[in-house]
C-alpha cells in the first residue's frame, strides 16, 4: 500500500462549540482541500459520534480514501474510536493520524484568528504525516493461564481467590509465615462490628 | 482465609518473597524465594507443642504489636493459615549459642530441621496482582503525643489487639496496670491532615476510631472523649454508625488534640482547643488512643522498582488512570489491589481487589494479548555491535545475540513500548522506531513550520 498514491481525508471537527466557537472550522476545511494529496476535506459537528465515523467509512469505501486525518480533542480519548473506525471500512488502522485542534487551539486561545491559524499548521502537519504513513500489524502472544497475587492481607486474599473461582491457577506470596495481613490482627469492622477472620 | 488455604486453584507461597520479575503482559517470569521455616511442612502436624515448650517466651510478639510475648518457634496466632511453625533464628537459642534444640528432641513428628535451607522457585504467570498493603504511621514521629513516655498511649492496631479475645488481654481493655480504664481519650488524624506528617486524609481513621469509642463503651464503664478536626463517616451505613456512638454518651471534642502529657502519678493529659467553644480544654485520661494513618509500607519504592510500577507523591502506588483504570498500572499485566493504592477500608478494598480480579481475569480468560506494532526496530545490516542501546532501554527490552566473533542487538517486540530512546542514541542509524521515523517526523515539522519565520526545508529519509 506504501506504494500507492495517497488519497487523504481530512475530517475537522467542531466539537459542539468547544472547537467551532473560536476556531474557523470551515476556513480550516476549505485550507485543508488545497493541500497536497488531500482528496476531500470535511467539516462536521461530532466526528466522534457514529454519524461522524459513518462518513469517514463511507468516503474509504466509496472515494477511495486511503489515509485519513482527523482535526479534533487528544488522541488519549479517541485514537482508538477512529482506528476502529477506519479499520471497519478495510483500511489499516495505523493509515489514521489525528491531531488536536482543541487542547492546543481553541482551547488556549481566545483569540479567534490566531487559534484558527494554529489549527491549519497542525492540519497542514497532519497531512504531510499521514502520506508517508505504512500500515502496520499487530501480532498476537498466548497467555500463560496463571496469576501471581502478591500479598496475603484482605486484598491479596480476595483478588487471589475471585480469580480462582474463575478457573486459574494462583500463585498467593506473602512474606510472613501466614496469611491474614492486618486485616486479622483487627477485633471487630466497622460499621456492623463483625470479625475480622 | 480458610477458603483461599483450602481452595484448589490456590497455592499458598507463605514466608515467601518475590525477588525479581522479567517477561512482559501473558507471560511474566517470577522468581520467589521461599524462606527456611526450619520445619518441614509436610511432615508437621500442627500439634503446637514445640512452641509450647521453647524455653524462649519472652520475645515481643510482632502480631500482637508488641503487647503479647511469643515464643522463637512460633505460630504468630491461632487462626494462622498455614499453621505450621517457624522458627525466629535470630532469637532462638540454637541459632545463637548453638545449644538447646529442645524443639528437635520433642517434635512427634520429627520435622524440625535446623538445616532447613531458603528455596527459589521460577513461575510463569500471565499476570500480577500486588496487593502488598500498607503500614500504620509511626506516631513517635510526632513529639507532641509523647508516645514512648507510657504504655498507656497506644496507637490503633495496638488497641485492635487489646480489644480482640486472642490477644494479650483475652480481649478486656486494660491499661498497663491490668485494670479498666475511667477515662479514654482517642485521637484522630494522627499522621494524617497535618503538613508535618501526611497532607492526605487516610479515610479510615475516623471510622475506626469510632468503632474503637464504641467498643471501650460497650466492655468497659470508662469515659470516652474523641479529639476530632472533621467526622468523614461516608460509606454506606457509616454516618449511622456514628449517630449511634454518639448516642452511646461519648463525648465529642472538635479540635486537633494539640498534646499529651504524662503527669507525675502516671496520668494522662491531653490538651486540644475546642473550636465550637473556642477555647483550650483539657482532658485527664488513663489511656489514649492515637488514631494513626495508613502510609504506605516502608519498602514500596523497593518493590515498585520489581515490578515497574510508578508512585504517587504520597508514596503509596501509581493507578494507571484516577478514574479510567483504579487497578491497571502503567506496566501492562501488573494490577493493583486494596491499600497499597490509597489507604482504604475493608469494604472498599474488598471492592478493589475484585476490580483488580477482574481486569486479570479479562486477561486470562481473553487467552492472547496483541502486541503493538509501534516499536523500535534494528537492521542487522547497520547495527555496530557497539551495545549502546542495551543499557539504555529502560525496559530492558534489547538483548545481544552473537554471531561468529560479532553479533548484533535485538529488540523484544512484546517489550518494547516504541519510547524512541535507542532509535536517537544508535550511533550507526540502525534504529528505526515504525511509526515514528524520521521522515514522518520531519514531513509533520515541515508542515507546522511552513511559511513562519522558522520554516525548514524539506528533509528526506
Amino acid at each position: 500500500m506504501s506504494e500507492e498514491t495517497p488519497r487523504i481525508g481530512v475530517y475537522v471537527c467542531d466539537c459542539g462549540i468547544n472547537i467551532g466557537a473560536v476556531v474557523d472550522v470551515p476556513a480550516v476545511v476549505s485550507f485543508a482541500s488545497g493541500l497536497p494529496a488531500v482528496a476531500v476535506a470535511r467539516e462536521y459537528k461530532y466526528v466522534c459520534s457514529e454519524p461522524g465515523q459513518e462518513m469517514i467509512r463511507k468516503d474509504i469505501k466509496e472515494s477511495g480514501i486511503n489515509r485519513v486525518v482527523v482535526a479534533s480533542c487528544t488522541p488519549r480519548m479517541h485514537e482508538p474510536t477512529f482506528q476502529n473506525a477506519v479499520a471497519e471500512a478495510g483500511l489499516n488502522p495505523y493509515c489514521l493520524q489525528m491531531t488536536n485542534i482543541r487542547e492546543h487551539a481553541s482551547w488556549i486561545s481566545q483569540d479567534d484568528k490566531a487559534a484558527t491559524e494554529k489549527a491549519k499548521r497542525l492540519v497542514r502537519a497532519a497531512v504531510a504525516r499521514v502520506a508517508l504513513h505504512e500500515p502496520l500489524e499487530s501480532r498476537t502472544e498466548k497467555v500463560t493461564p496463571a496469576a501471581m497475587v502478591v500479598g496475603g492481607g484482605i486484598a491479596g486474599i480476595q483478588a487471589a481467590l475471585t480469580t480462582a473461582d474463575g478457573g486459574y491457577k494462583v500463585y498467593l506470596v506473602e512474606r510472613e509465615p501466614t496469611i491474614g495481613g492486618h486485616m486479622a490482627q483487627l477485633d471487630k469492622t466497622f460499621p456492623t462490628l463483625d470479625c475480622s477472620t | 482465609m480458610m477458603d483461599a488455604g483450602r481452595h484448589p486453584n490456590i497455592e499458598l507461597l507463605t514466608y515467601s518473597e518475590v525477588e525479581e520479575v522479567s517477561g512482559y503482559i501473558g507471560k511474566f517470569q517470577v522468581k520467589v524465594r521461599k524462606k527456611a521455616r526450619h520445619v518441614n511442612a509436610e511432615l508437621c502436624t500442627e500439634c503446637g507443642l514445640c512452641q509450647e515448650k521453647c524455653p524462649q517466651k519472652t520475645i515481643p510478639s510482632e502480631f500482637d504489636q508488641g503487647m503479647g510475648k511469643r515464643s522463637a518457634i512460633y505460630v504468630p496466632f491461632p487462626q494462622a493459615i498455614p499453621r505450621v511453625p517457624v522458627i525466629d533464628t535470630e532469637r532462638c537459642t540454637y541459632f545463637l549459642t548453638q545449644k538447646c534444640r529442645v524443639c528437635e528432641k520433642l517434635c512427634p513428628a520429627g520435622a524440625i530441621d535446623f538445616e532447613q535451607e531458603d528455596e527459589t522457585l521460577e513461575l510463569e504467570v500471565g499476570a500480577v496482582i500486588v496487593a502488598t498493603g500498607f503500614a500504620q504511621f509511626r506516631a513517635e514521629e510526632l513529639p507532641q503525643y509523647n508516645r514512648s513516655l507510657s504504655p498507656d498511649i497506644i496507637d490503633g492496631l495496638q488497641f485492635e489487639r487489646l480489644s480482640s479475645t486472642t490477644g494479650p488481654t483475652e480481649g478486656e481493655i486494660l491499661t498497663s496496670e491490668g485494670v479498666p480504664p475511667k477515662r479514654v481519650a482517642i485521637i484522630h488524624c494522627v499522621g494524617a491532615r497535618d503538613e508535618h506528617s501526611n497532607v492526605y486524609c487516610s479515610r479510615v481513621c475516623c471510622m475506626y476510631a469510632l468503632k474503637h469509642a464504641h467498643l471501650v463503651r460497650d466492655k468497659t464503664d470508662a469515659e470516652v472523649y474523641e479529639f476530632y478536626m472533621d467526622i468523614r463517616a461516608s460509606g454506606k451505613g457509616y454516618e449511622e454508625f456514628y449517630t449511634r456512638v454518639q448516642e452511646e454518651d461519648v463525648y465529642f471534642v472538635r479540635g486537633r488534640a494539640a498534646e499529651v502529657t504524662v503527669l507525675e502519678d502516671g496520668q494522662l493529659m491531653v490538651l486540644a482547643e475546642d473550636t465550637i467553644l473556642g477555647k483550650p480544654v483539657s482532658a485527664k485520661v488513663d489511656m489514649v488512643v492515637l488514631g494513626s494513618a495508613m502510609v504506605p509500607q516502608g519498602d514500596s519504592g523497593q518493590v515498585a522498582s520489581t515490578f515497574g510500577i510508578g508512585r504517587s507523591e504520597d508514596g503509596f502506588f501509581l493507578e494507571a488512570h484516577p478514574k479510567l483504570r483504579p487497578v491497571e498500572t502503567n506496566t501492562d499485566g501488573v494490577f493493583l489491589a486494596g491499600a497499597c493504592q490509597s489507604p482504604r477500608d475493608v469494604p472498599d478494598t474488598v471492592a478493589h481487589a475484585d476490580a483488580a480480579a477482574g481486569r486479570c481475569l479479562s486477561l486470562l480468560s481473553r487467552g492472547e494479548v496483541t502486541i503493538s506494532p509501534t516499536v523500535a526496530v534494528v537492521d542487522e545490516r547497520l547495527c555496530s555491535a557497539c551495545r549502546v542501546c542495551i543499557d539504555l532501554c529502560p525496559y530492558t527490552a534489547i538483548s545481544f545475540i552473537s554471531q561468529d566473533g560479532s553479533g548484533t542487538a535485538r529488540i523484544n517486540e512484546a517489550l518494547c513500548k516504541g519510547c524512541g530512546t535507542c532509535v536517537a542514541a544508535c550511533p550507526a542509524a540502525a534504529i528505526k522506531a515504525r511509526h515514528f521515523t524520521d521522515g514522518q517526523i520531519y514531513a509533520e515539522i515541515v508542515g507546522l513550520l511552513h511559511g513562519s519565520e522558522h520554516e525548514v526545508a524539506e528533509v528526506t529519509g
